[in-house]
């Protein structure tokens, strides 16, 4: 019995450990190595998240700069929100919610008030030329070219005109149809700074006002006496669908184009455009260097003028906007 | 005789024109809506698939290997044998349906949640029913404060716990098997039990291991033909399994019915030998903008790259975020109001208001988000959390109505058989009254999720960004949304190319995912149609 039970144990044993190895060899293809949180999936280490909100006039130079740095930084999630940059400053970025907004205009400075408030400190970045762009009909034959007063005139919210004839007495007797962007709008802001003077008698309100820049092409393009304006990226995009107008400022007329917009000869309606980042923001590794990296390629043509349709900065501009960038870095994470 | 002829006389004529204008005036506005809308799905499904781009001998391939099979297979067996017919064509509806969500759910396993985190949980739930199972079974006689602290205590204790535990293990699984455990073995339990039909214990048994088996092996094998394990155990468990389980389920119980496997057959094999025969013939497909890069990449400035994967899984988190949320609060309220509530003028006026939430605009429901969740509550903008709630509460009075719909269903006579028999009222809401209502209440709830994926206004409202370029990782991320994608390609990305590939694209996509739900629910009422 004892003898057997000998003999049995040590077959028992050997069966144990042949299946026991054999068990430890299989179950190598069986398991992985734990304990890790796996957080390396940005490559070069950068992660977070950074939110974006504002100009929805800027918001293509985002998402487009922000699509470049994502290719190269997988582990940075860039949220980037359309807002209108008044919007963004109030709703989002002086109550701290974002890291960056962006604007059509500079801040004003009640907003710098909330900001600081809430210890928000904004850093101005100029980041692109914006050209405004006034559009009629294609059919519009009469008009190629108008004077800023002409402009002031058609869109004064003081006796405002009904008819093209009353503007210009070369004009015909077309009824007219406007068509720009809502009060929200920085475009607006712009427009009204620019040529109806902050001053003036404001802005006309009997006109289709629209967020979208694609309706104003759609309302002029179908209409004869049509006439509106929005950012020149828009109109840029669809040349063939509504006829742009040259600006008068006096010294003759010029038409909006990327080149006469970067000379600054395009005046008054070509505009810089900003975004602003929260400098206690720019402590964090991965918001400095997506800032960085949308200054340095914010001289670039294929960005900024063949995809988005604004103007690049030129170097003087770009190595400007870097210095404060760096000094606004250094005071944030020194 | 002379009477009747009197009387026929006394009817006069009765102009039956009026009659036929009135007949055909009501097909004509029966017939406008619809035809409005499937010229409308035609122009956006050929703007986005682009047919007409394929080699004309791509669709003679496919017609002669699919369409014609599939014609005189299915014309044949839908005038012989209709029920063969319904059960071969309910197989390939459930494997295209089911290929989707398993899609979804790969999407979820590869990028938002770890399989050894899903692993943990799960094991978690499974410790704590096990917990609770054991302590009925030890004692019956335990008072029911007792046992619910006890239960309480066992789950709370063991999510806490387990899953850490799993994730600080030095070695653990290859995910494929931990997926495998975790997804596809309770998975086969569900199925392996209709599967095996009246087989027994054992052949139960046999089947929901040969469920965890395939799925198993599929993990292995799936990288052999060049799909990752993750996808690969997803795939087999959420849409392998389930389809033939029901095959293998139906045919078992109804012998009659077999041919309609062959029909599945034919419509399946005659898809993979014409993929088959186009690439071996060298003739290109359609230009479709619906591809797997549009489906797996993110937004981009040039719209022939763009894709919607990050809103696809942002739609998915909102989902299941709006359907947990807004189940468990409509379903509790309508059974409140079913079974509990009296009869009174505040339970009517309950019931009215009701009835009104569901009609208030979306965008009100938006800033109802934005004003309670973000403003009072300080949440951050935009996240998953306070999306899905927002459009949980946007669906709950629907939810509501539709659960109550489906409780009111239920023949009052099961109730008093129920109560005739001594059973208490929480014995026979639970034990007859809901499920018999359950595949009710639940078509309403996925009809109810099918316009919150729609949703677009509120999730604007409540600060979504237009653009995000990965996935939502956590309930604090924000999230985008598959209208929302679509909605910003259509308005911030104004140009020609967008509304030419990308905006149509997206449309499908959504409406493809939308339908698909709306066929899941029109699959259950019928069911439960037919039942009753």
């Amino acid at each position: 019995m004892t003898e057997t039970s000998a003999n049995g144990s040590t077959t028992r044993r050997r069966l144990l450990a042949a299946v026991g190895s054999a068990g430890v060899i299989g179950m190598a293809g069986c398991t992985q190595s734990g304990g890790g949180d796996g957080d390396g999936d940005g490559g070069d280490g950068l992660s977070g998240t950074i939110d974006i909100a504002g100009s929805s006039t800027v918001f293509p130079v985002a998402t487009a700069m922000a699509e470049r740095f994502e290719s190269e930084h997988s582990g940075v999630d860039i949220n980037i929100q359309s807002t209108g940059s008044g919007g963004g400053f109030a709703n989002h970025f002086c109550p701290g919610r974002t890291d960056f907004n962006n604007a059509s205009r500079p801040i004003q400075s009640e907003e710098e008030e909330t900001c600081s408030g809430n210890g928000v400190t904004p850093v101005e970045l100029t980041v692109a030329t914006d050209a405004l762009t006034v559009v009629v009909n294609n059919e519009a034959d009469w008009v190629d070219c108008m004077t800023t007063d002409e402009l002031a005139r058609l869109w004064s919210a003081e006796d405002p005109p009904t008819m093209w004839s009353e503007v210009n007495a070369d004009w015909p007797d077309q009824e007219l149809e406007l068509y720009g962007p809502t009060d929200a709008s920085g475009t607006y802001d712009y427009f009204i700074e620019s040529i109806l003077g902050e001053e003036g008698p404001g802005h006309r309100q009997d006109y289709s006002a629209t967020e979208q820049d694609r309706t104003i092409i759609q309302g002029v393009e179908g209409s004869e006496g049509a006439i509106g304006y929005l950012g020149f990226a828009y109109y840029s995009q669809n040349t063939d669908r509504v006829k742009a107008v040259g600006i008068d400022d006096g010294d003759g007329c010029v038409e909006p184009s990327l080149g006469t917009a970067r000379t600054g000869e395009y005046t008054p309606l070509s505009r810089p455009l900003f975004t602003y980042p929260k400098q206690g923001s720019l402590s964090e590794d991965h918001v400095a260097e997506f800032a960085r990296f949308w200054l340095e390629n914010s001289t670039s043509e294929e960005i900024i003028a063949d995809e988005v349709g604004y103007v690049p900065l030129s170097d003087d501009a770009q190595s400007e906007a870097m210095e404060r960038l760096e000094t606004a870095i250094e005071n944030a994470q020194g | 005789m002379a009477t009747e002829s009197r009387e026929r006389e006394g009817f006069g004529h009765v102009s039956r024109t009026v009659g036929v204008v009135f007949r055909y005036l009501l097909l004509a506005a029966t017939l406008f809506g619809i035809v409005a809308l499937t010229v409308l799905l035609i122009y956006v499904a050929n703007d986005a698939i682009q047919p007409l781009t394929a080699d004309p001998g791509w669709h003679l391939t496919f017609f002669v290997t699919l369409v014609v099979p599939t014609v005189a297979v299915g014309g044949y067996l839908l005038r012989t044998d209709p029920a063969s017919f319904k059960f071969g064509g309910g197989v390939v509806g459930a494997l295209a349906v089911s290929t989707m969500f398993a899609g979804g759910a790969a999407m979820i396993f590869v990028d938002i949640v770890q399989p050894v985190t899903w692993f943990g949980y799960v094991l978690a739930l499974a410790v704590a029913l096990a917990g609770v199972v054991a302590m009925e079974r030890f004692d019956r006689q335990l008072p029911f404060l007792v046992r619910s602290v006890v239960a309480g205590a066992v789950a709370v204790l063991s999510l806490w716990l387990v899953p850490g535990l799993v994730r600080s293990l030095p070695v653990y699984p290859t995910d494929g098997l931990l997926l495998t455990a975790s997804l596809g073995t309770p998975v086969a339990l569900l199925v392996g039990r209709y599967a095996a039909a009246a087989a027994g214990k054992r052949g139960t048994a046999l089947a929901v291991l040969g469920g965890v088996a395939l799925v198993g092996v599929g993990s292995y094998a799936g990288p052999l033909i060049g799909v990752d394990p993750v996808p690969a155990t997803v795939l087999l468990s959420v849409a392998v399994l389930p389809t033939g389980g029901y095959a293998v389920g139906t045919v078992r119980r109804h012998t009659e019915r077999r041919p309609g496997l062959a029909f599945a057959g034919v419509i399946l094999g005659g898809a993979v030998v014409g993929a088959v025969a186009v690439d071996a013939l060298g003739f290109t497909g359609p230009q479709s903008w619906v591809d797997w890069g549009f489906l797996t990449s993110a937004h981009s400035g040039t719209a022939a790259d763009a894709g919607l994967y990050p809103a696809i899984g942002g739609s998915i988190l909102l989902m299941v975020t709006v359907a947990a949320l807004s189940f468990p609060l409509g379903v509790g309220a309508a059974v409140y109001l079913e079974e509990y509530a009296p009869d009174n003028r505040f339970t009517r006026f309950i019931g009215i208001n009701i009835s009104n939430l569901a009609g208030v605009p979306s965008v009100v429901y938006g800033l109802l988000g934005l004003g309670v969740f973000v403003t009072y509550l300080g949440q951050p903008t935009g996240t998953v959390l306070i999306g899905g709630a927002t459009l949980a509460l946007l669906i709950l009075p629907i939810v509501i109505i539709s659960a109550r719909e489906a409780l009111r269903s239920v023949p009052d006579e099961m109730r008093q058989a129920s109560y005739g028999i001594g059973a208490t009222r929480w014995q026979t809401i639970k034990n007859v009254v809901l499920p018999r209502a359950f595949p009710g209440i639940l078509t309403g709830t996925i009809l109810a999720l099918g316009r919150a994926i729609g949703e677009t206004a509120p999730l604007i409202m409540i600060g979504a960004p237009n653009v995000l370029f990965s996935l939502p990782t956590e309930f604090s991320s924000k999230v985008s949304a598959m209208p929302l994608q679509v909605y910003a390609w259509a308005s911030l990305f104004a140009s020609d190319p967008f509304y030419r590939a990308a905006v149509p694209a997206g449309v499908v996509v959504l409406l493809v995912v939308l339908l698909s739900m709306n066929s899941i629910a029109i699959v259950l009422r019928n069911k439960y149609q037919n039942d009753q």
